[in-house]
């Protein structure tokens, strides 16, 4: 174990409740914890408690990583023709990948990730092709006070397609931090598509942040869940870059106990004709506290933007709560943009209709949830996925 | 079947039900009249269970069984169902899962197993031509999107796949253009039996002109102040409430 001492005297102070981004998810507990990155060997096996395979039935090329560290035997690399899938710890010569973002220029969370970072995906994607499975990504974190710092890198040149999975889980008796960054490109007509789940047991800090660069006529769709996890920061950040670029991100998030789970994202439109749309969805259970912040900018050149955002959030238990800030921010005119943001609580006629018919208390508000989430999951391409992620849902809510 | 007694009910400070009484055999069908604001639809939903009514005396049986100590959900597994005056939409809930859990309810309160699917969907198909319900409207969310007309068939549609005992139809005559109130009407014939019962709460003797009743009662001011047969509701159509009124004063 190599023992993080200096950890938190990094250049960049750690944020607190004075910064407007962090003002909802302090980290101060956090600080007073002493990490330590974890040096066992590579290779050492894995965990009795959580499979090396979290979707059961899911056809996927795997890369699996414990404590930041990749696992060879566990994985299961593609090997086609204009697809490079490797962990970067192999990559070399003129592939090694350039980080471009700015995140750890202007977050101490980055500039974390960035001096201690580990390894992680090294994807390409050659020119019209199409990965014929998708690309999953394993991260375990298994033991006390660890820290983990992956980074992913994703290429996708013009025409390509690629559908990639990020699964985090952790043993039960686990905690510490997980500080993970993910850097997409997307070229010219590429399309990727990015499913995030965070299914973590412990008292784990998981901060993660995708960063994705779209390219003219390229799509990129990402859902976000948080199935469960002690404390959880989603960052996703898009800047489209070339015209009629499409995006579509959406998430859901259902905290129980006192779990915290904030959601921030940021739409950045510079070019002209693109569209994009967000729907997030929350339900608050327990003492949970939830955050989302959702920015939209439409720069003075991105004319006939189409921007929609949608984030609706249920309190459901007295105790829980969210704060909810959508943000816009438009200088082109000719535009099409809407938000609509609501907090509320279960909708009692509806639960007297269904209950009315013989329906009790507990599968009406069942009935009622997946019906809110339904808009969500069902836009996820893969059934296996879709079908774990609702079973995993259902048994944590007992529905 | 159905005994209240001495009925009383407040929603908030405001008394509502001041001493109902009334009694339903099997096989009847009770018409319930009366102006505005006498309690017509406070009773439709004490007798369903909703929450936000307050019992403050008086009992409620469905054959022996004391209804008011049950939630909303076992009332209707014990067989009463209350067709809405105005049908919630449930955006994302389809109609055919929501009767599938509903009717798998009722078979789990009585220990019998789920439902097959196949005996499922012979008997969506036999209640919704019953309501000429179309099949589009079957499938989609639960009210969602259904004009007035639409949304009571759907609740004469429920009725006839949950099979209630007791069947208690707030004013499903409101909203309904003449054709309509043909469907939902012969929805209801259809349904009457020597075993089920009836109270049907409305404005209108129209629709009594197609739903005979047995017994009309007049609501006022939370009790029942007079009985009779069908022929009352022509005598009220004709005359109005206030002649019951004064007889009340006299």
């Amino acid at each position: 174990m190599t023992v993080l001492t200096d950890i938190f005297k990094s250049t960049l102070p750690p944020p607190t409740r004075k910064s407007e981004r962090w003002k909802y998810s302090p980290i101060s507990k956090l600080l007073n914890s002493t990490l330590s990155t974890d040096s066992s060997e590579i290779d050492g096996g894995f965990s009795n408690e959580i499979a090396p395979n979290p979707v059961e039935g899911l056809e996927a090329y795997r890369l699996v990583f414990r404590n930041g560290k990749f696992n060879h035997s566990l994985s299961d690399l593609p090997i086609a023709k204009g697809v490079i899938c490797m962990p970067q710890s192999e990559v070399s010569g003129e592939d090694v990948p350039e980080f471009k973002n700015t995140y750890s220029k202007t977050e101490w969370v980055g500039e974390l990730n960035e001096s201690y970072h580990q390894d992680g995906l090294f994807l390409k994607i050659d020119r019209n092709i199409k990965l014929d499975r998708p690309v999953l990504i394993h991260h375990l974190t298994d033991g006390k006070d660890v820290a983990s710092f992956p980074r992913h890198f994703v290429r996708v040149e013009e025409g390509g397609e690629v559908d990639v999975v990020v699964w985090s889980s952790s043993t039960k008796n686990s905690s510490g931090m997980y500080n993970g960054i993910l850097e997409a490109s997307i070229a010219p007509n590429a399309t990727l598509t990015l499913e995030k789940v965070c299914n973590e047991d412990g008292k784990i800090y998981h901060f993660s942040h995708e960063n994705i660069i779209q390219e003219r006529d390229s799509k990129f769709k990402m859902h976000t869940f948080t199935v469960k996890g002690h404390w959880v920061r989603n960052e996703l950040e898009i800047i489209s870059r070339g015209k009629g670029t499409d995006s579509i991100f959406n998430g859901a998030f259902l905290p129980t106990g006192n779990e915290h789970v904030d959601n921030h994202t940021t739409m950045d439109h510079t070019s002209t004709d693109g569209t994009s749309s967000e729907l997030y969805r929350g339900i608050m259970y327990g003492t949970s506290t939830g955050v989302f912040n959702g920015k939209v900018f439409v720069r003075p050149d991105a004319q006939r933007t189409n921007a929609f955002q949608q984030n609706t959030n249920i309190v459901a238990d007295r105790g829980a709560s969210i704060n909810a800030k959508p943000e816009l921010e438009i200088y082109a005119d000719d535009v099409k943009c809407s938000h609509g943001c609501t907090v509320g609580q279960f909708d009692l006629d509806a639960l007297f209709y269904l209950k009315s018919r013989g329906i009790d208390e507990k599968a009406a508000k069942a009935l009622l949830v997946e019906a809110f989430l339904a808009d969500v999951i069902s836009s996820v391409p893969c059934t296996e996925l879709r079908e774990e992620i609702m079973k995993i849902y259902k048994e944590r809510h007992g529905w | 079947m159905l005994k209240i007694k001495n009925l009383h009910a407040k929603v908030g400070d405001n008394e509502i039900l001041n001493g109902l009484n009334l009694e339903v055999k099997p096989g009847e069908l009770h018409a319930i009249m009366g102006p505005n604001g006498s309690g017509k639809s406070t009773l439709a939903a004490v007798l369903a269970g909703r929450e936000a009514y307050e019992v403050t005396d008086g009992m409620v049986e469905l054959d022996g069984t004391d209804l008011l100590d049950l939630e909303a959900s076992d009332r209707a597994r014990e067989g009463v169902f209350l067709a809405f005056q105005y049908p919630i939409e449930i955006p994302g809930v389809s109609n055919l899962n929501f009767m599938k859990a509903a009717v798998n309810a009722k078979r789990a309160h009585q220990g019998q197993p789920p439902i097959k699917a196949k005996d499922f969907l012979a008997k969506v198909k036999e209640c919704s031509s019953l309501v000429e319900l179309d099949g589009k409207l079957r499938d989609r969310s639960v009210n969602e999107g259904f004009s007035g007309g639409e949304k009571k068939r759907n609740e004469i549609f429920q009725m006839a796949i949950l099979e209630p005992k007791l069947c208690v139809l707030d004013e499903t005559d409101s909203g309904l253009d003449i054709d309509a109130l043909r469907v939902v009407s012969k929805g209801v014939n259809a349904m009457r039996s020597k075993d089920r019962a009836f109270i049907v709460i409305t404005h209108y003797q129209r629709l009594l002109d197609h739903i005979i009743p047995d017994f009309v009662h007049v609501l006022s001011n939370g009790r029942i102040v007079k009985s009779g047969g069908k022929e009352l509701a022509l005598e009220l159509e004709d005359k109005g409430y206030d002649w019951i009124k004064e007889e009340q004063n006299a």
